[in-house]
């Protein structure tokens, strides 16, 4: 009798006329949002090569160790065809430098407004907006269309449980829908393989999945479309309600979230933090420079009744002391600068990270969300991406300072600078040391980009599965019950 | 009580396929549909339900297919209560609408196979769909065509068909002549007759007074959701029923059924 249930749905929806049209639309959208992903992967990977080309090119032309610089790309991954998420909205990459935050720059939304106002067609959002309507389109009437038509009358007048027949419904038009779904996602797949994009295990996994939250993501609204199906009289009515419950679960509710969390939770612009910072360090080199002249100032004075042989003699005696001192000044005030704008930057993320989760809680109670989150998780785009790549581009610059300081004193150099002032020549500044002619470059170390296990991703998007599946669960049910004591006339 | 092969050398009636027994129905706005109805179809027997809009006749019809709970009484099918076991009671019953409504996108054969596999019936050929669809009145080159190309008698033949291949032992007709063209209504009437001479129980209801006369082997009149008279084929020879009818729809002779 199921079976009988089922094949029936098959059957119909195979050979209902709105089929075509829609299951076209959702393949077409389908493999044209891989197939863009693809040519946008392969831009940001050319983009990304010679981006570090020029970056090597410009580090070998620094004939010193200290004047020597450099930049750290974020590496493009193949995820992002499918899933975009802050890929184009965070900068692409950071200088590394002694003088410098990390900072990531230039995002391809800064660089090409245009996109930040229409996005990228993902195959998340295709899912997301796409799919979910096809979802609704097709269950809408499931049940009150079937009244209407005077059908539900006559099969009831057969021995039909109803818990089989919504039973068959579910499964019907879930297995008349994703069958034919799987086959532009296939295509898309092949797609894929035919522009010999680098896929690892971890990568099919992670593709694999994010197919399967999809599936999850398209099955929860079709119980919802069930669930109105199977509680309103008209199927109008019924289609009108869906219209709004999907403005509201995909448009609304992620939004409200993020916007109630930013309001309950404020945190500090970047502006307002980069200004503090920028305050305290004009401060400190103020106190600083004075310092140093006040310093330099008594060194003169000591000198002042000498004779200028004396004074030579002195001061090559104490040159390297004082150049020890003062190089231990800026390093201690660079320090400090660089503490000063971590706690900044800590107590920044902290606020932003309790205001975020609220935002995630607070969004979602819509599954759209919980399918974009979990979307993203898989995809390695998430919201902490941008994280994760700062705390490894700090760690590496400090092994590229400590490495470029080991390499000046191994030149014999010192990284400090000589300034001396005196009445006749004013202020003399000169870099210490005298460095290769041209650097061995082979030893610098090298950035490894974050890595980001599956295992962690799987963590991370249990939260969402376990919701998406309540959802659906609780859709179902509801539709379930609804059908119960559903009328059939 | 006659024509009763099973009840052939028994003075007492056997147990009717159909039988309501105080069934009662109050709509939720209040409406008394249907008061305190008795009536019992005993298998070989047409039982046709007279009366006019709103009698209550489709009310009947949908208590005994449980589509609506009886707010009293019972309605029974092969002596099992439909609304205590409804699964058990809709084996034994098929049913014809007003309006048969089938899948407009699939065709005669597919929604003749559909609707037979749901009733239970798993054994059928294509030959016995075609058969049965010539045997209502369908030709050929109707057979597999989208019912949605269907014109309302279509439809109706179609229903009929349905009910036929059910091979239920109790069939109710909620006005299965809507819709039926004049050639079609005798031979629906020629078909009813046959279903019967099989030995099925018939409820039927319907407004039309001359082919009830024609084919009942009993009448009933209901007015305003009681049966007011029923009469036995029998008590109807020679009588006018169309007069009869009238009479009791204006009030008269309000006799106790
Ligand atoms: N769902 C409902 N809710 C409320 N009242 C109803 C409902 N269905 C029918 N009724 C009322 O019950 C009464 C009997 O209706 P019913 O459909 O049984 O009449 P009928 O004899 O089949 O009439 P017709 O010959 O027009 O088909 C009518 O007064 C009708 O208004
Ligand atoms: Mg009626």
């Amino acid at each position: 009798m199921l079976s009988l249930l089922i094949q029936k749905e098959l059957k119909s929806i195979i050979a209902s006329p709105k089929f075509v049209g829609t299951f076209g639309t959702c393949a077409v959208l389908i493999l044209l949002s891989v197939f863009i992903g693809i040519q946008e992967y392969r831009a940001s990977m050319t983009q990304y090569e010679t981006a570090r080309q020029l970056n090597d090119q410009e580090m070998a032309e620094s004939s010193s160790w200290s004047a020597l610089h450099t930049r750290v790309y974020r590496q493009p991954d193949p995820m992002q065809i499918f899933v975009s998420g802050v890929h184009y909205d965070i900068g692409r990459f950071s200088a590394i430098s002694e003088w410098e935050e990390i900072k990531l720059r230039r995002s391809n939304y800064s660089e090409d407004p245009i996109f930040a106002i229409f996005r990228f067609i993902d195959f998340s959002f295709v899912v997301q907006i796409a799919l979910s309507l096809l979802a609704i389109l097709f269950t809408y009437d499931a049940i009150n269309g079937e009244r209407e038509q005077g059908t539900l009358k006559l099969t009831f007048a057969n021995p039909v449980p109803r818990v089989r027949y919504i039973l068959g419904k579910l499964i019907g038009s879930w297995l008349g829908m994703v069958i034919p779904l799987l086959i532009p996602i296939l295509l898309a797949l092949l797609l894929v393989l035919l522009y010999r994009i680098p896929l690892t295990a971890d990568h099919w996994l992670r593709i694999f999945l994010l197919i399967g939250f999809s599936l999850l993501f398209f099955t929860f609204f079709l119980a919802l479309g069930l669930l109105v199906s199977a509680r309103t009289r008209s199927s109008s009515v019924a289609f009108l309600l869906l219209l709004v419950g999907w403005v509201t679960l995909v448009l609304i509710i992620p939004r409200a979230g993020a916007m109630l969390a930013g309001q309950l939770v404020p945190v500090p612009g970047i502006a307002e933090i980069d200004s503090k910072l920028a305050g305290y360090s004009q401060e400190r080199w103020d106190q600083h420079s004075e310092a140093m002249s006040q310093r330099y100032q008594e060194r003169n004075a000591v000198t002042a009744g000498m004779s200028a042989e004396e004074r030579e003699a002195y001061e090559d005696a104490n040159m390297w002391a004082w150049l020890e001192e003062e190089d231990a000044e800026r390093k201690k005030l660079q320090q400090d600068i660089s503490e000063y704008g971590r706690k900044l930057q800590e107590d920044f993320r902290n606020r932003r990270a309790i205001q975020e989760q609220l935002a995630f809680i607070l969004a979602r109670f819509s599954p759209a969300s919980a399918y974009q989150l979990a979307a993203m998780q898989l995809a390695g785009n998430d919201i902490d991406l941008k994280t994760r790549y700062e705390d490894a581009m700090q760690a590496y610059r400090t092994i590229f300072n400590d490495f470029l300081d080991m390499k000046r004193k191994e030149s014999g150099g010192h990284s400090g600078m000589r300034i001396s002032i005196s009445s006749e020549s004013g202020i003399n500044i000169s870099t210490g040391g005298v460095d290769a002619q041209s650097l061995d470059l082979s030893e610098v170390p090298r950035f490894t980009p974050p890595d980001y296990l599956l295992s962690r991703s799987l963590g991370r998007v249990m939260p969402d599965l376990v919701l998406l599946v309540l959802f659906t669960v609780l859709a179902f049910a509801g539709a379930f019950v609804g059908f119960l004591r559903y009328d059939v006339r | 009580m006659q024509n009763n092969a099973v009840n052939a050398g028994n003075d007492r009636p056997s147990a009717p396929v159909l039988a309501a027994r105080e069934l009662s129905k109050r709509y939720e706005d209040g409406v008394l549909a249907l008061d305190r109805l008795n009536l019992q179809v005993q298998s070989g027997e047409i039982y046709a339900m007279l009366g006019g809009n709103g009698a209550g006749k489709t009310t009947a019809i949908n208590l005994f297919l449980n589509f609506i709970d009886p707010s009293e009484g019972e309605a029974l099918i092969g002596g099992i209560v439909t609304h205590r076991d409804p699964i058990a009671a809709k084996k034994q019953v098929a049913f014809v609408s007003e309006n048969v409504m089938l899948y407009p996108n699939f065709t005669a054969l597919q929604n003749l196979d559909y609707f037979s596999r749901l009733g239970g019936r798993t054994g059928y050929t294509r030959e016995d769909y075609r058969k049965v669809l010539l045997r209502v009145g369908l030709q050929e080159e109707a057979h597999a065509k989208k019912l949605r190309t269907y014109s309302k008698g279509m439809r109706q033949k179609c229903g009929i068909a349905i009910a036929i291949l059910k091979d239920a032992p109790a069939i109710l007709l909620d006005e299965p002549t809507s819709g039926l063209d004049p050639k079609a209504g005798l031979e629906f009437i020629a078909l009813l007759q046959e279903l019967r001479d099989e030995g099925r129980a018939i409820l039927m209801s319907t407004h039309d007074i001359f082919r009830a006369k024609q084919v009942a082997d009993k009448v009933g009149i209901m007015n305003r959701g009681r049966l007011v008279a029923e009469k036995h084929r029998s008590e109807l020879e020679g009588e006018d029923l169309e007069k009869l009818y009238v009479a009791y729809m204006a009030g008269y002779m309000e006799a106790a059924v």
